[in-house]
């Protein structure tokens, strides 16, 4: 039976990445001494159906996902790390299509916060967008 | 993105900015996979970045971008040394002797590759 869909950055897509998150032993060890939190900001792009931008808030501490849930752009970027990207990009890495590692390098992902923190992450932030690629997701402009 | 990772590593550790303080060199990075070049020109003290490969490097790196964040793990020793043993260490070797990673100059300019090594380095 094909397991049911959820809607890109709904409040049940945060509860679907959380539960990715914490069934991944690669994250569980690869995450292992983080302790900061994560908001990633889905800029809007109307054209695409999706005409208001999304934040979604990561509470992510020593290899587990304490929280994780859907809140506005602002609320997001009071993060300790922030990546923003356009709707279409979030949507190119979870289909595998942009690697998040380019992404950044290339500026095609925007992020702040503390780079040498984040480079000592990599394999977790790689585990963590393959978590992504693991859910069933029906996008907004697909329908 | 690398030129804010230096400059990151500098401000935040001390060992660092001695290196980044000494080191005069010119650095290209080639990053294959995302088609994207820079030079890193360290002025003893400064460093100023730009777009493309310049002339008269004293080191070129030619990697894919998974590569350059592996190099940016690579843990340093006792005397400074980058380790080669560990993990992070093994995958970089492969990845010389396989031909995934190349370093113009490597051999002419050890030290500096060191030096490099550490400026670059989270760990």
């Amino acid at each position: 039976m094909a397991a049911t869909k959820v809607r890109a950055f709904s409040p049940e897509f945060a509860q679907a990445f959380k539960e990715e998150i914490n069934k991944s032993q690669v994250y569980k060890q690869a995450g292992k001494g983080w302790k900061w939190t994560v908001g990633l900001v889905v800029e809007a792009e109307p054209d695409k159906n999706v005409p208001d931008s999304h934040g979604v808030f990561l509470d992510l501490f020593d290899g587990e996902a304490r929280d994780i849930k859907m809140v506005s752009p602002d609320e997001a970027k009071k993060c300790d790390f922030v990546i923003t990207a356009p709707y279409s990009r979030w949507k190119q890495v979870m289909r595998k299509e942009l690697d998040p590692t380019k992404g950044m390098m290339q500026g095609k992902l925007k992020l702040k916060g503390d780079l040498p923190t984040i480079v000592r992450y990599t394999r977790a932030s790689q585990e963590m967008t393959e978590c992504t690629t693991r859910i069933p997701v029906d996008f907004p402009d697909e329908d | 993105m690398l030129g804010g990772l230096i400059e990151a590593n500098v401000k935040a550790r001390q060992d660092r900015r001695s290196d980044f303080e000494s080191l005069k060199a010119r650095v290209g990075i080639r990053v294959e996979d995302i088609d994207e070049s820079i030079t890193l020109e360290f002025k003893g003290g400064s460093l100023a970045v730009s777009n493309g490969l310049k002339r008269n490097r004293d080191l070129t790196i030619r990697t894919d971008a998974d590569t350059v964040m592996t190099l940016s793990n690579l843990a340093i020793g006792p005397f400074g040394m980058p380790v080669y043993v560990d993990g992070v260490g093994r995958t970089v070797v492969q990845r010389l002797l396989t031909g995934k990673l190349k370093i113009d100059g490597m051999l002419t300019h050890v030290p500096t590759l060191n030096k490099v090594t550490r400026v670059f380095s989270v760990r």
